[in-house]
């Protein structure tokens, strides 16, 4: 008797934990309705209508009476950007904004790639849909998706583009690139019922690539990109071929972890960490707790008064720009800090920055934008997709200037099949913008590895 | 023999006096520091121009509107639906040239110190026979300003009590008609010394301080300098919160065993649940500081070309900081204790000085990495001081804790109403409370 209640015990846990873990692997999600009011019956309109980015000259008067009606008031002596971005400095973007920035030449330039629309769960889905030109005998395109961030947008990706789907080696693949707008950035319509988190947008996105007919296909993304390519991953482990991110913030505080912070800086190779490693997390009250409240003042505030927040900043075109493009220059450098001019142009033209700006204020989007942070984190970080892992192909690139620092061993504990782990040369938190050569390399080298360790399955 | 004994005298005094904080000096102007300082007390009055509403109206007028959330009330924010209302009115109702009248009511003056120009407002009382005329400061906080006094401000200089008081309210540097000050490390322990060179130049050797949020860590910072010179001191803020061990654990304790860590049943009332109370709560209200204590000038900047950006950043916290209650109700609860006029009165000191972007930076030069081992922080206030404790002040200070800070609390009064402005909201309960508090010190003193 007594050994057929051990067999059946053995037999119901190995059922469970099988089970168990079936049900862990895959995270759920709902159809969601984001429209106004009710959710009609019947069914979507799901058609793809074409979208050209327009411009009138109303448009550009408002801009310039704004801009000439600004009231700046003086930094004070000696500040360069340590109380937020320098007025000295505003004074001559806005100067160029005002006199030389050619909106008319960027909206031409933002046109260049064909744009497009579609209904998802009851909003407008806006993306950019790039397709190589030429492509070699008897091979097909890669779709890839690439997902923005805040404050970016799609833009950013614009330089990159060109070097995935026409690169210059022949041994590289060519991708085919869809860039959405998150819903509530940019030319995407906002949600308009409250809850819009990660999720929700990575289900969109994910029926996005499928209304496109893409069965299977490869994301990859930085900042909100990130977040939202990993739950494609999560939700959709069988359509989403590879994912590579840029930014990969310490995910749950597990044992290893805190391990690693309190050994890692006396045994660094038992963690796995290299010199930049143990550069950036220690000493760990300065570099993960000092540098992390001084930096996140925008994220408590549009985690918690978003409506607030945007407010002023969609009336003053001014306020916009020296809100978005500080973190421009604080996240490509945390030391450009110390500098007058803030660093800005030493890597970014000002009119890809202002263009980038532009989107947030003809689309009216801060406001939207930064209701994301509130969705996202106003549910606490115990949410069923940040605790499980993600079983799909990864790579990250971990650039030395990004914003929070993950070594190997934390990135692992998440990405369970982690393939590639690319410490880069140089680079922020805007690596497709600012180093989209090292970028565009990188994201070769996970497909590369991918092809060269069997899985052709996509190639 | 002699020296000795002097050694010991010395000895048993410094034992035994109260410790202070170093005055210190400074100097906020642009520049170099001149030889000589213009010590003159100028007359002030504030003034308005065709110009400055009709380009206010111009900038109303241009807000480009985007809808709220369905059913998001004021948990987002401030609501875009009532904002609109607030902006109707500003536009075509809101009286500045009548509001302007109201402020010059007072007599208000400016004089440099420390290369700054400093504002206040000064009114004499109406002293009736057998009154002690009592120099009273009151200091404001953000987004506040000398304007919540205003209801206030008769209920003390025209009493029934021993006492009557005559009334400085300065605006801190940096706000409203006071310059700002043009270098870094402004403070609150800056702010006092400049208050106390203003009362000494005012004449008062001797005088009481009151203050809530900003004004009752500047006015607490001017009994620990000076004691001398601070008869007493008034808070509606009780900033008697260490997060000592001591503390922590009574927080553990009281909310089963109140009556052993002296909690009363307010206390519990205020304190619990403790994570929803003290965590979650401040938490959600704090975004604000965050943002102002690291980057200021980039969070006012907006807010310094948009009305309506700054109107809804501050009159949000009106709401909030009032009731928090409030940020489920789709008006924010605003006019159920506050005037639109009175409140769009106080946003205009803001719009028409261009001082936001100052009294932000405020924040920053106060939340250092030191602000919990800064001097003042670890010093005792040694002065009688009264405490009010509003219910719906946005932390709770119990009466047990009061004495880990203040070593004379001459009374401790559990408000029945009222929250964080409360001067502005319940001037009649604030003023009867700082007169029976100064009673208090002034028969103390007679005995």
């Amino acid at each position: 008797m007594y050994k057929e209640l051990a067999l059946a015990l053995g037999l119901g846990t190995v059922v469970a934990l099988v089970f168990l873990k079936k049900r862990k692997s895959v995270l759920k999600a709902h159809d969601g309705w984001w429209g106004v009011g009710a959710c009609h019956q019947g069914p979507e309109d799901d058609s793809i209508r074409p979208f050209k980015v327009e411009t009138t000259s109303e448009e550009i008067e408002d801009l310039h009476r704004r801009l000439d009606q600004t009231r700046s008031f003086p930094s004070l002596e000696d500040s360069q950007f340590n109380y937020g971005f320098n007025s000295k400095y505003l004074e001559k973007v806005v100067s160029y904004w005002r006199n030389d920035f050619n909106w008319r030449k960027q909206v031409d330039k933002l046109n260049k790639y064909p744009h497009f629309k579609t209904k998802i769960e009851g909003i407008d889905i806006h993306y950019v849909h790039v397709k190589p030109k030429s492509l070699a005998e008897g091979t097909r395109a890669v779709p890839l998706m690439m997902v923005h961030g805040w404050p970016g947008s799609f833009y950013e990706f614009y330089g990159i583009i060109p070097l995935l789907t026409e690169p210059s080696s022949p041994d590289d693949i060519t991708f085919e690139i869809i860039c959405p707008s998150i819903p509530g950035y940019g030319f995407s319509e906002a949600p308009h019922k409250k809850g819009f988190d990660g999720v929700c947008a990575a289900h969109i996105f994910n029926k996005l690539m499928k209304r496109l007919g893409f069965n299977q296909y490869y994301v990859q993304g930085g900042d909100w990109g990130s977040l939202i390519t990993t739950n494609m991953a999560q939700l959709e482990p069988n359509a989403v071929k590879g994912l590579h991110i840029n930014f990969a913030p310490p995910g749950k505080a597990g044992l290893l972890m805190m391990l690693s912070i309190l050994f890692g800086r006396r045994f660094p190779k038992l963690f796995g960490f290299t010199e930049h490693d143990v550069k950036r997390l220690f000493p760990t009250m300065e570099k993960l707790v000092v540098d992390a409240i001084r930096e996140t003042g925008y994220m408590h505030i549009q985690s918690t008064k978003p409506d607030t927040a945007g407010r002023g900043l969609n009336d003053s075109p001014v306020g916009l720009a020296a809100y978005i493009l500080e973190k421009f220059s604080t996240w490509t450098d945390p030391e450009f800090k110390n500098l007058e001019d803030g660093g800005l142009e030493r890597k970014f033209s000002l009119d890809d920055l202002l263009t980038n700006v532009m989107i947030y204020w003809t689309s009216k989007s801060i406001i939207s934008s930064m209701r994301f942070y509130k969705e996202n984190f106003s549910k606490g970080l115990n949410q069923p997709h940040a605790k499980l892992p993600v079983y799909v192909p990864s790579g990250v690139a971990s650039f030395p200037n990004e914003l929070m620092h993950s070594p190997k061993s934390w990135v692992t504990q998440k990405y369970h099949k982690l393939k590639t782990y690319t410490p880069m040369a140089r680079g922020g938190h805007f690596a497709a913008m600012e180093e989209p050569q090292l970028l565009a390399e990188d994201v070769q080298i996970l497909l590369q590895f991918k092809l060269l360790y069997n899985d052709r399955s996509l190639l | 023999m002699v020296k000795e004994s002097h050694l010991w005298i010395h000895k048993l005094i410094y034992i035994y006096s109260p410790k202070t904080i170093p005055i210190g000096d400074g100097w906020w102007g642009a520049g170099e520091k001149p030889s000589t300082e213009d010590k003159t007390i100028h007359r002030f009055v504030v003034k308005t121009s065709v110009e400055e509403t009709e380009d206010l109206h111009r900038r109303i007028d241009q807000t480009r509107f985007t809808d709220p959330l369905e059913d998001s009330r004021f948990n987002y924010g401030f609501n875009s639906n009532y904002l609109r209302r607030v902006l109707s009115y500003w536009r075509h109702q809101f009286d500045w040239e009548k509001q302007v009248k109201v402020i010059n009511q007072y007599p208000h003056f400016k004089t440099k110190i420390e290369g700054i120009d400093v504002h206040f407002i000064h009114v004499r009382p109406v002293q009736k026979a057998g009154q002690t005329v009592l120099p009273l400061m009151m200091v404001h906080g953000w987004p506040g300003s000398f304007y919540e006094f205003y209801k206030i401000i008769p209920l003390l200089t025209k009493t029934d009590s021993d006492a009557v008081f005559e009334v400085i309210c300065p605006s801190i540097p940096g706000y409203g008609y006071s310059e700002a000050p043009h270098k870094k490390g402004f403070n609150t322990l800056e702010a006092a010394r400049i208050f106390h060179k203003l009362m000494e130049r005012l004449g008062f050797t001797e005088f009481y301080v009151q203050g809530g949020d900003w004004g009752a860590f500047i006015t607490n910072n001017m009994a620990q300098m000076k004691p001398e010179c601070v008869r007493g001191l008034h808070l509606n803020m009780v900033i008697a919160r260490t997060d000592s061990l001591g503390q922590l654990l009574s927080l553990v304790i009281g909310r089963y065993l109140p009556f052993l860590v002296g909690f009363t049943k307010e206390d519990v009332r205020r304190l619990y649940p403790y994570m929803e109370k003290n965590i979650y709560d401040i938490l959600r209200e704090s975004g604000y500081l965050h943002i102002q204590a690291t980057k200021p000038d980039t969070a006012g900047c907006g807010l310094n070309d948009s009305p309506v950006g700054l109107a809804a950043y501050i009159l949000e916290k009106f709401s909030s900081w009032t009731d928090l209650g409030n940020r489920d109700l789709e008006d924010g609860g605003l006019e159920r204790k506050f005037s639109l006029d009175d409140l769009l009165t106080n946003v205009m000191i803001y719009w028409t000085t261009c001082s936001i972007i100052p009294s932000m930076r405020f924040y920053k030069e106060n939340l250092k990495k030191d602000f919990k081992t800064r001097v003042d922080r670890v010093t005792s206030v040694y002065v009688p001081t009264g405490l009010a404790a509003f219910p719906d002040e946005l932390l709770h200070c119990p009466s047990a804790w009061a004495g880990s800070r203040f070593a004379d609390v001459c009374s401790f009064t559990y408000m029945p109403r009222g929250g964080h402005f409360a001067a502005f909201e319940e001037p009649q309960l604030m003023a009867q409370d700082i007169i029976q508090f100064v009673e208090k010190v002034e028969s103390k003193s007679h005995k």
